[in-house]
């Protein structure tokens, strides 16, 4: 028992010394740059929650740092967290950024953006790689902007228009299968509103749901079996294991649309995608506009990707015979 | 050099800054580690029915404020799904016979689809405090970490008070020893079933609150909430037997359990303050929760008397013949 005391208290006394010890110089440093209060050389310290490790949210991070990064040079500091997947985890980072009164905070994915929410409603909150703002902050009357201290980037590609390029990539196909992880508040709702718009094309539309990585194979047979194309969201998970998607689409030579870029170049034959990276960095510039412009955050609409692009797989839209329209661009598979 | 720069690109004011935070949410999962508590410590019972039911705590929880219901109707209700879903856990073993194991893994898994049904088939539901007059809020640190203190204080006294009672102490006699309590007259099995109910309506009850806290519901706000609840009932434990050694009795215990979630939140604190990747967060928990887990162990090894008599045999047979034996084995005896 006394080693472990012995130990603790090594360990504390040395947080404690260490903890004094920096008093002394770094935070003295970051103080003295803040309160200088003229606005030319003042430094500003972001927040950065990322829900979790994925090419499409990493993007869009860069993005955000890259634009703030070009307009302010040295005077903008990111913390930079990951929560690894794990909701709980956004808590404790966004509410840490918030002690720390730190003078913009983004939520990168829903859990991250929630989090950011709830932790403050001063400091202005960005959010980014979100698909639908009414459903992630709850608002039943949804205007475009929040009137709050909330703001940001959708990354909703059009699904009215991809609804169309359905229709014009498969005009015999009968049966969509929509395929998506129940566990991601995005899919559902995108899910939902292409339903509508593919009936309106004159498809039937049936829904393919899996829990984790675990159960996609089986569920992507099924879709399979009974699906001439299959759709697939800007779904995280869907997007982590395109290779176990492709294993069973691909000799059950099903089509598949993907409503993102990386979905597609893991499985899919065609996308009309955004780019996260671009996402990201006009999330940047409204950021530079709330710090250094003083635009108010609450009045500030919610936007969506610059620019959409038609792209298609040429190897497998050759494998499995399907003539690409006019209009599309080439993308290379992984 | 590199570590003197690593060193003082360290913010201290940021970690003292971030301390409310991690205390606030430490309590809310100490408080879901006296759930867990109560079946691995007293009952015995691995049971990892926790990871769904805290999401079904924070679920329910969720969709009945939303729905417009009183927040403490609401946090009630979270409470006997919670009730019902250890039940649930309890009856697999109990009447099925299924190891216990694989009877919380059972209900775990089914409580992903029910979670999803309460949340209407949304993965996830904001819980917004502008909206709803919620009991604490991840806003207002201070009252949250007052509320969580009175949460944790009246469990802990109706905790202590009910294991004390002729039930409450035939539940710890049954995780004690089964044989011996049967033989005794207790049905076990329904000792089991009440153990595990109360054990996952707690559970239920911490993740409405934390639910609240975080301004959502999410269908994954469980995963790994075992991990994390059994960290804290250890780290509680090792603290609780290091600072009140033989004094500590089952109200320590209690207390420790809630405050080892807090510590437990710190040290997550602390590496993320350390600006250590937090891909391997995931990796460090293991590591911390494995220390305090082997501590335990590796002390009472080395305290034990065969160690002892062990080495002082080499130490015999090193320097004097094999006529040495029979010494060991008095000396064994004498401090036996």
């Amino acid at each position: 028992m006394k080693k472990a005391t012995k130990f603790a208290s090594v360990v504390l006394a040395a947080a404690l010394t260490l903890s004094l010890a920096g008093c002394g110089s770094s935070d003295a440093g970051t103080n003295s740059t803040q309160s200088s209060g003229n606005t030319s050389g003042k430094t500003y310290t972001i927040g950065i929650c990322q829900l979790v490790q994925h090419e499409a949210l990493d993007a869009a991070t860069q993005g955000f740092k890259d634009a703030l990064t070009d307009k302010l040079g040295d005077n903008v500091k990111f913390d930079e967290q990951n929560a690894a997947g794990d909701a709980s985890t956004c808590s404790t980072i966004c509410t840490t950024f918030a002690t720390n009164n730190y003078d913009l905070i983004l939520g990168n994915a829903t859990a991250a953006l929630q989090a950011a929410t709830a932790a403050t409603d001063t400091i202005p909150v960005l959010g980014t790689s979100i698909t639908d703002y009414a459903t992630a902050l709850d608002v039943s009357d949804w205007t475009g902007t929040t009137g709050k201290n909330i703001s940001g980037t959708t990354d909703l590609a059009p699904l009215d228009q991809q609804a169309k390029c359905i229709a014009e990539l498969f005009p015999d196909a009968k049966n969509v299968g929509i395929l998506y992880c129940s566990s991601e508040p995005n899919s559902i709702y995108q899910s939902t509103t292409i339903t509508k718009y593919l009936k309106d094309e004159g498809y039937t539309v049936k829904e393919y749901t899996f829990s984790d990585s675990n159960d996609v194979a089986s569920v992507t047979q099924s879709a399979c079996d009974n699906s001439d194309v299959i759709y697939i969201p800007t779904d995280n998970t869907a997007a982590s294991c395109t290779e176990a998607i492709n294993n069973v689409a691909s000799p059950a030579k099903v089509p598949i649309f993907a409503g993102e870029e990386g979905i597609a170049k893991g499985c899919g034959v065609a996308t009309l995608s955004i780019s996260y990276y671009d996402l990201g960095y006009t999330t940047g510039e409204m950021a530079y506009d709330i710090l250094v412009n003083g635009k108010d955050i609450s009045t500030m609409e919610v936007q969506s990707a610059p620019k959409f692009t038609k792209e298609y797989i040429a190897d497998r839209a050759d494998a499995l015979g399907i003539t690409i329209p006019d209009g599309y661009e080439e993308l290379k598979a992984d | 050099m590199f570590l003197i720069n690593y060193f003082s690109s360290l913010n201290p004011l940021a970690f003292t800054n971030a301390l409310p935070g991690n205390i606030a949410q430490g309590l809310i999962w100490g408080i879901m580690a006296l759930g867990v508590y109560i079946t691995f410590r007293l009952l015995d019972f691995a049971d990892l029915t926790v990871d769904g039911s805290f999401a079904t705590g924070g679920a329910v929880t969720v969709m009945m404020t939303v729905k417009g219901y009183n927040i403490w109707v609401a946090l009630l209700c979270a409470c006997i799904a919670g009730l019902l879903a250890g039940l649930c856990t309890g009856l697999l073993h109990t009447k099925l016979g299924i190891p216990p194991i694989l009877a919380g893994i059972l209900t775990q898994i089914a409580l992903y689809s029910i979670n999803l049904n309460i949340m209407d088939r949304h993965a996830n539901q904001a819980l917004s405090v502008d909206k709803y007059s919620l009991i604490l809020s991840s806003r207002n640190l201070t009252s949250a970490i007052v509320i969580g203190l009175l949460f944790a204080a009246v469990l802990i006294i109706v905790l202590y008070w009910y294991f004390g009672t002729e039930q409450g102490s035939a539940i710890r006699a049954t995780g004690c020893n089964p044989a011996m309590s049967r033989a005794q007259g207790i049905n076990i099995d329904n000792m089991k079933l009440i153990g595990l109910s109360i054990s996952n309506a707690i559970v239920a009850l911490s993740g409405g609150l934390l639910a609240q806290y975080s301004g959502f519901a999410d269908v994954n706000m469980g995963r790994g909430g075992i991990v994390i609840g059994l960290a804290a009932v250890i780290i509680g434990e090792v603290l609780g037997d290091a600072i009140l050694g033989k004094r500590m009795d089952f109200k320590g215990r209690l207390i420790f359990v809630v405050i080892g979630g807090i510590i437990y939140y710190i040290v997550i604190g602390i590496v993320l303050w350390l600006k250590m990747p937090s891909d391997d967060l995931k990796l460090f928990t293991a590591i911390i929760v494995a220390i305090f887990l082997a501590v335990p162990y590796l002390k009472g090894k080395s305290k034990s008397s065969f160690a002892k008599a062990g080495k002082r045999a080499a130490a015999m047979l090193a320097g004097r013949s094999a006529t040495a034996y029979g010494d060991v084995d008095a000396k064994n005896k004498e401090e036996k």
